[in-house]
């Protein structure tokens, strides 16, 4: 058995931050793998992912995770990335990590995502500069996660993402803002290159369970979703054997610097 | 001030909760009701919500807070669900 725990959108500060190393204290006892979906931070500032990185340091467990759009905010998602990198944690944008647990190996392929709305009320790359921009980050998002995707070779394959590639995960928040939540664009990618799993958050009013057209199970894991600090799905699948963590290559140079081996982990 | 357009109000302080850096959550739900701003959601620290109802009150010196947002304090995970 493979378990994968999984939460988003933590939105840690300073203040905040041992009330959530209180919540992930048991979780390397529950889980091979942690995953973050996104929104590590309250507003993109340094001082937060050092508040953060201070409590998965000790965690016994790797962990995955992508940026959201809170950890743009502050302009600075490089800086972020690195601080949690330093800790060991692996920030995906565009690229992959492989992991080796007792039951198997565990692939993710990571991306922040972004809008755009779902099929039938979406958004095209027409019009002005800045919804040409729009649509175009949107593709471009989705592009790197089906070529990441591609290149995963694992027991069990994740996609990890911040943005909802389905609307089933959306139920419960407004209609008309679902086109700041997601994009079909992501899920079309995760049908084309395969997954056995996509994690996504950023809907904090959503639902946890979806799945794509092409019938990949989707999991909206934002913590005011699923009303815990993380949730833990498991996986029947035979080891493996491989190796112990490998990292894919970048596969664009959107900004965020290429994933590298955790220091310790 | 008509019902019409406590929608502006409702709209304005929503964007200063996701822009003011005290509180920095856009996700929040906020309405305006008989003179009365009423936030929702969930905030990660008391000192977030109390932040909440600084910001609005700055926003709307003329109108009452009703602050309904709640400090989350997720438990962990109880159980496992299996991948088919």
């Amino acid at each position: 058995m493979i378990r994968v725990a999984a939460a988003g959108d933590l939105h840690v500060a300073p203040d905040s931050a041992p009330a959530l190393g209180e919540q992930l204290a048991a979780v390397g006892d529950k889980a091979d793998v942690l995953l973050i979906a996104g929104d590590l931070t309250k507003s993109g500032r340094v001082e937060e992912a050092t508040a953060l990185a201070g409590e998965l340091r000790g965690l016994s467990l790797p962990v995955v995770a992508v940026l959201g759009n809170h950890d743009h905010h502050g302009d600075r998602p490089n800086e972020i990335a690195e601080v949690l990198r330093d800790v060991g944690v692996w920030v995906l944008e565009g690229d992959t990590v492989r992991i080796d647990t007792p039951g198997g190996s565990v692939g993710v392929a990571g991306v922040k995502g972004f809008g755009g709305g779902f099929a039938g009320a979406s958004g095209a790359e027409f019009g002005e500069p800045e919804m040409k921009a729009f649509i175009r980050h949107t593709k471009e998002r989705s592009e790197a996660l089906e070529a990441a995707l591609h290149g995963l070779d694992a027991d069990v394959r994740i996609a990890l993402m911040h943005y909802a590639p389905v609307r089933e995960t959306l139920q419960g928040e407004p209609l008309e803002i679902f086109p700041f939540l997601g994009s079909y664009l992501l899920a079309e990618a995760v049908d084309r290159a395969g997954a056995d799993l996509v994690i996504h958050g950023h809907a904090h009013r959503g639902s946890e369970h979806g799945v794509t057209p092409g019938g990949v199970n989707v999991r909206n894991v934002a913590q005011t979703v699923i009303r815990r600090a993380y949730s833990v799905y498991g996986f029947e699948q035979p080891g493996s054997g491989r190796g112990t963590a490998t990292i894919g290559a970048a596969t664009d140079g959107r900004g965020i610097a290429p994933t590298r081996p955790p220091a310790d982990r | 001030m008509s019902t019409d357009e406590t929608q502006y109000v409702a709209a304005h302080v929503q964007e200063a909760l996701a822009r003011d850096q005290r509180v920095n959550e856009p996700e929040l739900a906020v309405t305006v009701v008989k003179g009365r701003v009423v936030v929702s959601g969930h905030v990660p620290s008391e000192e977030r919500r109390e932040a909440v109802t600084q910001v609005v009150r700055e926003c709307c010196p003329d109108l009452e807070v009703e602050n309904r947002t709640s400090v989350a304090r997720f438990p962990e995970a109880d159980g496992m669900e299996t991948v088919q």
